[in-house]
């Protein structure tokens, strides 16, 4: 665990999650803490069920933990609804999920001008224009998602999370739905547009390789942090 | 709502309305049936008022009864403009052969009609037919009297004692309309004639009436003012905006019974519209979770949907209007030549507008609040995809409760009778709760009852206990319906039960008018004579007859104003009279005593709680009485229920007999006969009192059975039109469910299912959303039409088991059939290709 800074984009303090089931509660987190500083990425491991996708939906503010203390950019979200949670998030948090999540009645360019639009950001339709040919795929712009292929639904993704240029990105097995030829490429594009942006990025992923490249791994078990490594690239 | 959500949204709805068919169904049919119930009336009523002179036979028209009008009044209507006099009264025809029938005989002078003109065959012109040749009067009737009577054109006949010849048949006349029901087939003759008849000596039932053309230019209030003041209370006057009020009234409760019919149909099919929406919002739940994964707010997310719905909700509006607007046209292009009332069919905005009002409020009243859940829905959705918006007290559910309260403001606010509206508005909305809740009643025991269940029928069962269980969606909207047609249906069936069966057991089968005062045991004799049989107290009652106007109450003027518009009837116009000692049979007297039966002191009366009811008259009471000219001041002695369907003395209203003393009152009888001893009654009376009117009861209860049959296909179709909003709901439910039944039907045949075990699951689950919607539906209809046939039609209760038990097993049978369309759909697909989509 590292120490905590004011400036810090996230910090988790023994956070827990306990979701309801049929079958009884079940918990998902039990007292995390975790830290996230500016600009350090952080790579989230751990069999299935061990608590990453929820742990990066409770940061994000998706979701309310039942314990502990969430901050974001020093905000205890504690104290806000939803629609504050969302205003916190905008323009400064962004997500990337495993299986895209891009809106699918939108073009790949009103997809990743979306979230500008949401924030009111003028200039909207040309920022986007210009990430999408960062992500190589200018002449895409026009098709909807069901005409792309995997590995351009998650450019088009990555492209409209780091469009608003956010402090912090999360990234929910990011390559996980993709053949070992679009993944290398999404991860390597990733990575560039992250140290581009300065972003702080916090990915969940299987890949102990992928892992590695982040330089912090925190590795996760039954909910619970069972070991933290860092590496040098 | 701002430019940016209507972006999204204009984004959102490239997707297509593929989802929004039934959504858009369920809206269009409501609006459609609502448009064309207003369109059709208002045709009726622009048809009505295009043709108001000719209705009424001029601008203005006054009737007198049992009297003509006296010179004096005939100067004053003369200084008022062009008059045309007609007098009507019954009287038996009979053609040479001795045959016999009840007719409506109508004099009118040479200036007869002076609006619209009479349509015969068989003759140029009216005066022509009617004038009289060699002494004997012409006359034109109607068509069945000359099949009834064996007679054709040029055949003389008798109406009563009186000569005529048959000179054509009556095809139209311009003023039918504002005369009403006749008893028997209509016969115009000259007045002249008529009076010449004898019709028109004093105490015989006939009523003259005169009709007016005012000069051009003469305001029709002022001179109706005029005449009102100069000619006094008792002569009755109408106007041509008035001309015939029946048919208006009649209008009005049919566009509001099918206008009802439409809203019962918004109700039922806003499941549907309840259940598409809900359907799509949870098709774009991963769409909702990441607008707000990428920072958009609720209210952001719930105004893309909501200006997405406004816009779907407007677009079936308009189909509705368009097709409720295009089918009166079309069905008067069709008849027009077959309508029995004017109309001029166009497209009325007035109309079109409260339909789409009530379109519109339907749709936000059943979308709004699952549009609440486009709001509430977590965005961690996208890592949880259990998790769903719930339905929160919010802006959405306050908007439902408002459109609903305002549906059911404006349903009650334009119906002519608010009270009944607003009884089948709360009846309708309680009905649906009812069925709401039984049909998650059935979830939650379907849920209990799997445990103990195997197979197919624990697969059905399951279904029928799940989230989206048909139970909660289909069964009410059905059962809706279903409710209607069976209100419908036990109404009708209990009303003809009435009029074919009840009736002749109870009523007399023969009417007996017109009987002469001075001879009355030699009437009796020939009726004995007739029947071939004694006459008993049971089979047989006469009795005096006259009418009058009750003119004073407690010493006050009678105002017609004052009195409710219900109870007018028995104040503006002669009501019936008889004048009897002894207490009658069943007199149903509910306060008072009857008079001795030899009672000669001052004059004391039995009055019918309802006409009673006009004036609060109580007993003790004083009212005066005009009767044959003179006024009688009498005593309230008796209030009574006068059974009006029944064989005893049902006069509203009865004098003590000295009252009329010297009058010479003609009689009127009853009596209870075969049908065989019915026609030789009439024929027996062709001889010894051929001026005596017989109505045969039968004749007319059979006229009104067969009326009945013929509307009962009509309004149980118009009812069928809420049965088919259900049946969308079903479709909808069906439809919606499609691809998850199919990957079920997937997933069991790879467990080893075999292809008539997921049929018949299917089948199960449906028949029983169809049995418990059917059987719900038939008790809430049961509910309804008991109340409307004992207490507003005072009628006897019976059962339509036939028809009940019809309609639970249509419900079962068009729901198991949803059932296995639903089966054959899910099998049709390959199993491989289903669990791969998962």
């Amino acid at each position: 665990m590292t120490e905590t800074d004011a400036s810090d984009p996230l910090v988790l303090e023994r956070v827990s999650l306990t979701l309801p089931s049929a079958a009884g509660p079940v918990d998902i987190l039990r007292g995390l803490d975790v830290t996230v500083g500016r600009g350090e990425r952080v790579a989230l491991v751990g069999p299935s069920g061990s608590g990453k996708s929820s742990l990066i939906a409770v940061a994000a503010g998706l979701e309310r933990p039942t314990g502990g203390r969430v901050l974001l950019f020093g905000k205890d979200m504690a104290g806000l609804d939803e629609d504050g949670r969302a205003r916190l998030r905008r323009g400064r948090v962004s997500l990337v999920f495993q299986s895209f999540h891009l809106l699918p009645n939108m073009t790949a360019e009103e997809n990743v001008a979306a979230p500008l639009e949401i924030a009111r950001t003028p200039g909207a339709t040309e920022t986007a224009k210009a990430w999408l040919e960062r992500v190589g795929l200018s002449a895409r712009g026009r098709h909807y998602p069901h005409q792309l292929s995997g590995g351009e639904q998650q450019r088009v993704a990555l492209a409209r999370a780091l469009a608003s240029r956010p402090a912090l990105l999360f990234a929910d097995e990011p390559t996980g739905n993709l053949d070992a030829a679009n993944a290398a490429h999404v991860a390597e594009l990733m990575f560039d547009l992250v140290a581009e942006t300065g972003a702080a990025l916090v990915l969940v992923t299987h890949d102990e390789a992928l892992a590695r490249r982040a330089g912090r791994t925190v590795r996760l078990r039954d909910g619970r942090v069972a070991q933290e490594s860092t590496t040098t690239a | 709502m701002t430019p940016l959500s209507f972006r999204f949204a204009a984004r959102e709805l490239r997707g297509g309305v593929r989802g929004f068919r039934i959504f858009l169904a369920c809206l269009a049919l409501g609006v459609a049936a609502i448009a064309a119930a207003g369109s059709t009336a208002e045709a009726f009523r622009r048809g009505l008022a295009s043709q108001a002179s000719e209705i009424l036979g001029g601008d203005l028209a006054l009737s007198v009864r049992q009297r003509n009008f006296n010179p004096a009044e005939q100067a004053i209507l003369g200084h008022a403009g062009q008059v045309s006099y007609a007098v009507a009264s019954m009287a038996m025809a009979q053609s040479p052969a001795g045959e016999r029938r009840l007719i409506e005989l109508r004099g009118v002078n040479d200036a007869y009609p002076l609006a619209g003109k009479v349509t015969l065959k068989g003759a140029s012109s009216l005066q022509a037919a009617i004038a009289p040749v060699r002494g004997v009067a012409g006359a034109v009737v109607e068509q069945p009297l000359l099949d009834k009577l064996h007679m054709q054109v040029g055949d003389q006949f008798l109406a009563g004692n009186l000569p005529l010849v048959v000179r054509g048949v009556l095809l139209e006349e311009p003023d039918r309309l504002s005369r009403g029901f006749a008893l028997g087939p209509r016969v115009i003759t000259s007045l002249a004639a008529v009076q010449r008849g004898g019709f028109m000596a004093p105490g015989l039932p006939f009523g003259v009436t005169a009709r007016v053309e005012l000069p051009a230019g003469t305001p029709l209030a002022a001179a109706k003012a005029d005449l009102h003041r100069r000619m006094g209370g008792l002569v009755r006057i109408r106007d041509r905006e008035d001309a015939a009020p029946g048919i208006h009234r009649l209008i009005d409760q049919l566009e509001y019974f099918l206008g009802f019919i439409g809203l019962a149909s918004l109700v039922a099919g806003g499941l549907g519209v309840f259940g598409a929406v809900s359907a799509y919002l949870e098709v774009r739940k991963p769409v909702i979770a990441t607008l707000k994964a990428l920072g958009a707010e609720g209210q952001l997310v719930r105004d893309i949907y909501l200006i997405q719905i406004g816009l779907l909700a407007a677009l079936g509006v308009a189909i509705g209007l368009a097709i409720g607007a295009a089918a009166p046209l079309a069905m008067g292009e069709l008849i027009k030549n077959n309508l029995p009332i004017p109309a001029l069919f166009a497209v009325y905005p007035g109309p079109l507008a409260k339909a789409a009002a009530f379109g519109l409020l339907s749709a936000a009243a059943f979308s709004l609040a699952p549009l609440g859940r486009a709001r509430s829905t977590p965005p961690a959705s996208l890592f949880r995809s259990d998790l769903s918006g719930t339905f929160k007290i919010g802006p959405e559910i306050v908007g439902a409760v408002l459109a609903a309260v305002g549906l059911a403001a404006m349903a009650v606010a334009t119906a002519p009778t608010p009270l009944a509206a607003a009884i089948m508005i709360a009846g309708v909305a309680v009905s649906f709760g009812l069925l709401w809740a039984l049909g998650w009643g059935s979830a939650v025991l379907a849920g209990k009852a799997r445990t103990r269940a195997r197979g197919p029928l624990r697969i059905g069962l399951a279904n029928l206990a799940g989230p989206h269980s048909a139970a909660r969606t289909a069964s009410p909207a059905i059962g809706l319906g279903v409710a209607l047609l069976a209100a419908v249906v036990l109404i009708q069936s209990a009303l003809l039960n009435q009029v074919a069966e009840v009736a002749p057991r109870t009523a007399p089968a023969l009417v007996f008018t017109d009987i002469p005062g001075d001879r009355p045991a030699e009437f009796d004799a020939a009726v004995r004579r007739g029947f071939g049989a004694p006459l008993t107290s049971k089979t047989y009652l006469r009795e005096p007859f006259v009418t009058g106007r009750i003119t004073k109450v407690r010493g006050q003027p009678v105002d017609t104003q004052k009195i409710a518009r219900s109870d007018r009837w028995a104040y503006d116009s002669d009501i019936s009279m008889s004048a009897i000692g002894p207490e009658p049979e069943g007199a149903g007297i509910e306060n008072g005593r009857w008079w001795p039966a030899n009672y000669a002191g001052p004059a004391q009366v039995a009055i019918d709680v309802d006409v009673a009811r006009g004036e609060q008259i109580k007993v003790g009471d004083q009212i005066t009485l005009s009767v044959l000219g003179n006024d009688i001041d009498a005593k309230v002695a008796v209030l009574r229920k006068v059974d009006f369907g029944g064989f005893g003395a049902s006069f509203p209203l009865v004098i003590t007999p000295s009252a009329m003393a010297g009058a010479n009152l003609r009689q009127v009888a009853i009596a209870k006969a075969s049908k065989a001893q019915e026609a030789a009654v009439i024929r027996e009376l062709g001889h010894s009192f051929p001026t005596v009117n017989v109505i045969s009861v039968r004749e007319q209860l059979e006229a009104a059975t067969d009326l009945f049959d013929r509307l009962a296909l009509a309004v149980r179709g118009a009812a069928a039109v809420a049965a088919l909003a259900g049946l969308l709901v079903l479709t909808g439910a069906i439809a919606a469910r499609a691809r998850a039944r199919t990957r079920e039907a997937a997933i069991l045949k790879v467990l080893g299912a075999s292809r008539g075990q997921i049929l018949g699951a299917y089948v199960l689950e449906y028949g029983a959303v169809g049995v418990i919607a059917g059987a719900a539906g038939v008790a809430l209809g049961y509910a309804a039409a008991w109340p409307v046939v004992v207490k507003v039609f005072h009628a006897k209760w019976s059962m339509d088991w036939a028809g009940v038990a019809a309609l639970v097993a249509a419900a079962a049978l068009v729901a198991g059939i949803g059932g296995l369309l639903a089966a054959f759909q899910a099998l049709s697909k390959r199993p491989a290709p289903a669990l791969r989509a998962e």
